[in-house]
């Protein structure tokens, strides 16, 4: 079913991407490297969603965290964020561990009112630390190689966020060799699917589920220490992306981590479609609000027909 | 013994289900009988770690399991086909039956023969080898729970209701390889359908309100005339 909705999504999109192709190529360049981005942050949100079944509210903040140590590091000893991205995503490996352990291991037969809060409640925690660490001021690197770009004819648009793209399509490839191809990850998938008939035949669900938390809070941390290299950073840096995750993995479904590419092209795409109008510009922001309406509005019309 | 089961008791939040059972089994097949809301799956729960026990004392093996995790006992040797199944609903009937080996220390390296054995018993599998179980019959997906806790080689194997929307055809069929299993494997079986259960196994225990009434030989509890009365509907 999955297989088929993104067919169907991928078809239309690329029927819309040709299109724009031909009569204004920045658009689909900046959209699908924006599309990067967004899926590179949101898989692992949709990871644990699809397995420990939790909304993780603290996502983006999770990110918001590893952008700062790869900061603090990387003033520290001059080191470049793609030298810090190992020791970074380990640390963040372990505070996803030691959150799981101590704070959502506890909450995971609670209702889900109850999860929402305690997820939450760590995403102020951490904005409210790294405000105290850090002050609200906005901190930035600044690396040459961001600014690299390619002139095709009079055509000239910055190539650098493709690394975002090439990160999500890795971590999609990433997770389906790991979640097919390995003990630990068919244990994953098994307990996201039926964690009580898991446990019957034999696996660890506790473990399973902290192994996923660490897995994706390494993710998201690697996500982290790239990100500093385009973006400035603040507190708050990191809550938008927890908000456009969620919808991103609502779009495409619960479980269902390639569609998350599907979804996050579409609002790239969409978004620089309309920031290539000056009519349009500020609207680029409700592009996000609009399609997840429409999706999720489309898909309660299908359920019902069904 | 390979389960001893020693005055348990235990029930959800403050409701008590089971008072002081106890329950053993040998290398023979047990059938536990009783109304609906006897408690026979909440025994069964306490077994495989699913609830806690409140007291009392299980041991499999020689080893005493009381309050294990699940998974514990699952690799220790227990498999369970539970009244709701439980499979992988998204998977394939390939996929739930490796599962079902795939974590159990017993199992490793006998796979390919277990799956045989599996799929000699239950032949429809076979054919439907690919299908995603969740857009199968009930009927079916019970076989397939039978065979994934088959596919773990388990020392002890408890059936939770297996004829449960199987046809009697079916249902057996079943009974007749679950005797020809119980050479090798011992079997805790609940059933709804008396009869043919206790047709099939060694013993049994009836099971009334949370409590043992009555326990014996299959052949003399069909025979006992509570049993008759309450049961069998003579
Ligand atoms: N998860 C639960 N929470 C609270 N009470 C429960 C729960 N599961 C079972 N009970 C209660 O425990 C009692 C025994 O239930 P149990 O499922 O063990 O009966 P059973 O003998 O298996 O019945 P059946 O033949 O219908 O399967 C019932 O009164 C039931 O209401
Ligand atoms: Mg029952």
């Amino acid at each position: 079913m999955a297989n088929k909705r993104n067919r169907t999504a991928g078809l239309v999109l690329a029927a819309a991407v040709l299109g724009i192709l031909v009569w204004r190529p920045t658009v689909l360049i900046y959209g699908l490297q924006a599309a990067g981005l967004y899926a590179s942050i949101a898989i692992p949100m949709g990871l644990i969603l699809g397995i420990v079944h939790i909304v993780n509210l603290a996502h983006g903040e999770f990110m918001m965290a590893a952008s700062y140590l790869t900061y603090t590091i990387c003033r520290a000893s001059g080191m470049d964020p793609y030298l810090a991205l190992l020791p970074v995503a380990a640390v963040t490996a372990a505070f996803g561990f030691l959150v799981y352990r101590l704070t959502i291991r506890r909450a995971l037969k609670a209702p889900e009112l109850n999860q929402l809060i305690l997820t939450f409640g760590l995403a102020i925690l951490l904005t409210q630390a790294a405000n105290l660490l850090f002050t609200s001021q906005t901190r930035k690197l600044s690396f040459e190689y961001v600014s690299a770009s390619v002139d095709i004819g009079d055509l000239s648009f910055g190539v650098y966020n493709f690394v975002f793209v090439a990160i999500a399509v890795a971590m999609v490839v990433g997770l389906r060799l790991f979640l097919t191809r390995t003990k630990a990850g068919k244990a994953a998938l098994a307990v996201g699917q039926n964690p009580r008939g898991a446990a019957i035949v034999g696996i660890d669900v506790d473990r399973a589920y902290a192994l996923t938390f660490a897995l994706a809070s390494a993710m998201v941390g690697l996500m982290g220490a790239v990100f500093i290299t385009r973006s400035s950073i603040f507190p708050a840096v990191g809550s938008p992306f927890t908000m456009k995750s969620f919808c991103l993995i609502a779009m495409a479904g619960i479980g269902n981590i390639p569609g998350i590419l599907a979804s996050s092209v579409l609002l790239g795409v969409s978004e620089n479609f309309l920031k290539a109008f000056r009519g349009t510009r500020e609207w680029a922001d409700i592009v996000f609000f609009v399609l997840i309406i429409s999706v999720i509005l489309g898909r309660s019309i299908r359920g019902k027909k069904a | 013994m390979i389960l001893e089961i020693q005055g348990l008791t235990c029930g959800y939040g403050k409701l008590p289900v089971l008072r002081d059972v106890s329950l053993s089994i040998g290398a023979e097949s047990v059938a536990l009988i009783g109304p609906n809301g006897a408690g026979k799956t909440t025994l069964i729960n306490a077994v495989t770690g699913l609830v806690k026990p409140w007291g009392g004392s299980i041991r499999f093996d020689g080893r005493d399991v009381t309050g294990h995790a699940t998974h514990e006992i699952a690799r220790a040797g227990i498999a369970l086909v539970p009244q709701e199944r439980e499979l992988f609903p998204g998977m394939t009937v390939a996929d739930n039956l490796a599962l079902g080996a795939a974590y159990i220390p017993r199992a490793q390296g006998r796979e390919e023969r277990l799956l045989e054995q599996c799929l000699r018993l239950f032949p429809i599998l076979k054919e439907r080898f690919r299908q995603i179980v969740g857009t199968m019959s009930g009927g079916q997906q019970r076989m397939v729970a039978i065979a994934r806790a088959l596919m773990a080689n388990p020392k002890l194997l408890i059936l939770d209701e297996p004829s449960l929307g199987l046809q009697p055809s079916i249902v057996s069929e079943v009974f007749d390889r679950l005797s020809e299993l119980k050479k090798d494997v011992a079997i805790l079986v609940t059933e709804q359908n008396v009869k043919e259960s206790l047709r099939s196994v060694d013993r049994g225990y009836v099971l009334e309100n949370g409590a043992v009434v009555l326990e014996g030989a299959a052949s003399d509890l069909a025979k006992d005339p509570h049993v008759e009365a309450s049961y069998l509907g003579l």
